[in-house]
């Protein structure tokens, strides 16, 4: 009877297996598969990488905000107000007081003043977006000073534009971190950097409970957060490859899959209880053309090349729904942004252009190509269009590493990539675009331009005159025309902007994709 | 009258004759009887069939192809299409028929298994031979540098290579090569040992004949058959490594359609798009099996020591 007895429980366990079972994640838990390799740290005054800005984003509030849907339309977060002065050289802030740490402290102009501090004196990569402002490690404590318990002054050397200002204080730079907590952890002076690589000072809705590199981030709701938070916790699971994220997906394993191909994208719109939320972003796609090569040292060989990228039909199949055709160096939505495309596949005109430049024969040239499938998929439609006109492009395949590491050294021809905004000023892009202070090989700045030897002292003066510009009109239209004479000769062929893509359960509510990497918000977002 | 009389003599009567009149008959006589033997194993025929079907395919690549291999149709309109009388094994996700990348990719194969074969087999038949007959600290030398080389999993190996010379074809091809020979080199060591102290060996040398004639004209022809086979076997091995270097982006260049790179690329849309994938893979199944069945019906007739 024994054996009979365990054979039937055997039975019943294998057949409750064999069923098709349907996982349910808490009601209070937000579960994202996401590709979270790239986190390296979680220190605000170094994060520079797309997942850990968005974690950073929802846990820690910054002086500066902007409308999500309006980036023009800025407000203040942990800034309350702000003063210019005169000579338009000094900021004074007034902190909203009330604000309060996940650790329990409160918020004041005492730790606004040390995480500006402290991010320049630190100087990690993202300390350039202060640094701007005329900004050292040995004079910050002289140039930004708290003057109150809520009150503190920013002393620039110059009279930037305010809206620049401001908008780099919208970035992750600018977040504030808890004093107290931070300086309790210090170890020899570091300012508690090693600390807060791993571990949460901040006063934003969700408070980072641990990371496990290459495998899981947990956020718990900051209890001293107003208003209060919906979702108790959300959860990252690091899920590389996107097939694997669907499938969880379908099973309800996970609430959101955020790294899916657009074929994925359209078999998962026809299920039910799963949708699509979509929302534009400022990467830009774009190959970049050394000019320290013969044949794209030509202005006709570069204008030709604008004509052999076939922008429509990449945008409504190899990159549907995950980019748009814009074909200037600042995307929608930032200040003075060019939205006509002027280029389009026209293989005759681009013939006639190449036979102007004598190279009616065509010629052969190569083309660094990042082995993601996105990047590799449009570098063979490039290769295909660029064939009709003569051009033989080899495609050079590279891992990402690989690839930029040639890029920065401008060992490449053509570069196939993707830039990023810093900030949502437009002088993000246009002092990498459009700016080239000294082309030699051991320049201190190597923007973008330099990368691709491009040198533009004219432009450059132009560029660095724009900051300065303080009416927001005439300061949109020294951008538009930096944007058209980038279109009309630089060695940059824009083809789209990027367009993130998240599918997620149909019980997902308000969660914002936010039109930079780091303002992805799920402060409000529940589960119902 | 002779004359006649031979002339009538069948051919196969000829071939098969106990006594041959002179070298050639002999040597035909031997061939005939080895195709005889693996004639009589049905799987070795049919890898036989499948190698010699891959040469022609690769022959007549251009006349066999129903379109072009590297340049795809509209991307909206032919992008990732199913199997259909137009594209027979479907399009992929640049809007390229599958079949005719799958043909001309054949003829990257092909060229990656001759290529390999022609560099790694005389490399390691002469490493091997040398070894044996020579014996001593050179021995020691070349057969401690085989076992580094051994030492290694081969597509580790090759990966290194691959990723110190540059991704391509080229290099790729160059790559799976030093990785292939040791193998041979131990097998000829081995097979030059159980000969060297033979008397025939002992005869040719009190003949006055040098080493290097002894090593190239009595040693090496008698490694051979072994060495063959090993290679054939090897083929399936040294396909896998290609398509596995093309998988990780290592191989063939886009818009090459080596057969690798091909399920690499359609590794995405996999569930959606079934035949992406896996026509390219159901290609290399079928020419390493292929490869694989002649190498072990080979064995059967070439190896001295299996045979009878």
């Amino acid at each position: 009877m024994k054996i009979v007895k365990a054979l039937l429980a055997a039975g019943a366990i294998l057949a409750l297996t064999l069923l098709p079972t349907r996982a349910v994640t808490p009601d209070d838990t937000l579960v994202m598969a996401s590709q979270i390799d790239d986190v390296i740290t979680l220190d605000p005054a170094e994060v520079f990488e797309f997942s850990a800005a968005e974690m950073v984003g929802n846990s820690y509030e910054r002086l500066i905000g902007y409308d999500l849907d309006d980036v023009s339309d800025i407000f203040g977060v942990v800034a309350e107000s702000w003063e210019v002065s005169e000579d338009g050289k000094t900021l004074t802030f007034t902190v909203r007081q009330g604000k309060t740490f996940a650790s329990g402290n409160e918020l004041t102009a005492e730790d606004v003043v040390f995480s500006l501090q402290r991010a320049l004196k630190l100087d990690l990569s993202p300390a350039f977006i202060l640094t701007q402002f005329g900004f050292t490690a040995d004079n910050v404590e002289e140039k930004i000073v708290q003057t109150g318990d809520y009150e503190f002054t920013f002393e620039m050397d110059q009279a930037y534009a305010p809206t620049f200002v401001l908008y780099c204080l919208t970035s992750t730079v600018a977040s504030v971190v808890d004093k107290d907590l931070v300086l309790e952890h210090e170890v020899d002076g570091d300012l508690g950097h090693e600390w807060l690589k791993r571990n949460h000072a901040g006063s934003g809705p969700f408070a980072i409970r641990q990371w496990r590199p290459n495998e899981a981030v947990v956020m718990e709701r900051n209890e001293h957060y107003e208003p209060e938070v919906p979702l108790a916790r959300v959860i990252y699971q690091h899920v590389p490859e996107s097939s694997t994220q669907r499938l969880m997906l379908e099973q309800g394993d996970i609430d959101i899959a955020r790294d899916l191909g657009p074929e994925e994208l359209q078999a998962l719109e026809q299920l039910d209880g799963i949708k699509i939320q979509s929302g534009v972003k400022g990467g830009l796609y774009y190959l970049g053309l050394n000019q320290k090569n013969e044949y794209l040292s030509k202005p006709e060989v570069r204008q030709a090349l604008k004509y052999l990228v076939d922008y429509d039909a990449i945008a409504d199949t190899i990159m549907e729904g995950l980019a748009e055709v814009h074909q200037s160096f600042l995307p929608t939505g930032l200040l003075g942004s060019v939205e006509d495309t002027p280029f389009s596949l026209d293989v005759e005109r681009a013939k006639e252009l190449l036979a102007e430049a004598g190279l009616a024969e065509g010629f052969s040239i190569t083309m660094d190509t990042r082995n993601t499938s996105d990047i590799t998929g449009m570098g063979e439609a490039i290769q295909q269009t660029f064939a009709q006109a003569g051009i033989d492009l080899q495609l050079i395949p590279g891992d990402g590493a690989q690839t930029l590491t040639k890029y920065r050294a401008r060992e490449h021809d053509i570069y196939i990539g993707r830039w990023g905004p810093d900030y949502q000023d437009p002088h993000t892009n246009a002092d990498t675009f459009a700016a080239n202070p000294d082309n030699s090989d051991d320049a201190a700045a190597k923007p973008l331009a330099w990368r691709n030897a491009w040198d533009i002292p004219e432009l450059t003066k132009k560029t660095q005159s724009a900051i300065l510009e303080t009416n927001t009109e005439e300061r949109a239209r020294v951008y538009e025309g930096l944007q058209r004479e980038v279109m009309d000769r630089g060695p940059f062929v824009i083809m789209f902007q990027e367009i993130e893509v998240m599918a997620m359960q149909d019980n997902v509510n308000n969660f914002i994709i936010g039109p930079s990497f780091d303002s992805n918000e799920f402060g409000e977002a529940s589960k119902d | 009258m002779t004359g006649t009389f031979e002339r009538t003599q069948t051919l196969r009567e000829w071939l098969t004759d106990n006594e041959p009149s002179s070298r050639t008959q002999a040597r035909f006589g031997r061939a005939y009887l080895s195709w005889r033997s693996l004639s009589r194993n049905p799987l070795a025929m049919l890898g036989l069939i499948v190698v010699v079907g891959l040469i022609l395919v690769a022959i007549f690549a251009d006349q066999l192809a129903t379109q072009s291999p590297f340049i795809g149709g509209d991307l909206r309109t032919e992008r990732l299409q199913p199997p259909s009388a137009e594209h027979w094994l479907g399009t992929d996700s640049q809007a390229r028929d599958i079949y005719s990348r799958l043909v001309h990719g054949s003829r990257l194969t092909l060229m990656i298994v001759v290529l390999v074969t022609v560099i790694a087999m005389p490399v390691g038949l002469l490493i091997g031979t040398v070894a044996g007959y020579a014996g001593g600290w050179l021995d020691s030398v070349l057969m401690r540098i085989t076992d580094i080389f051994l030492a290694f999993p081969r597509l580790i190996l090759a990966l290194a290579f691959v990723a110190a010379l540059g991704p391509g074809i080229e290099n790729a091809i160059i790559a799976i090569a030093i990785t292939a020979w040791p193998p041979y080199a131990r097998i000829a060591r081995a097979e030059t040992l159980t000969i060297r102290n033979s008397d025939f060996i002992a005869a040719v040398r009190l003949q006055g004949a040098s080493t290097p004639r002894i090593i190239a004209r009595h040693i090496m022809p008698l490694c051979l058959p072994s060495v063959i086979v090993r290679v054939t076997l090897d083929m399936a091995g040294i396909i896998l490594t290609a398509a596995g270097l093309g998988f990780l982006g290592l191989g063939a260049q886009p818009p090459m359609p080596e057969w690798g790179a091909m399920i690499a690329s359609g590794r995405q849309y996999i569930i959606d798009y079934w035949w992406v994938a896996t026509m390219p893979g159901i290609a290399i199944f079928v020419v390493s099996l292929g490869f694989n069945l002649l190498g072990d019906g080979l064995r059967d007739v070439l190896d001295p020591k299996a045979a009878r």
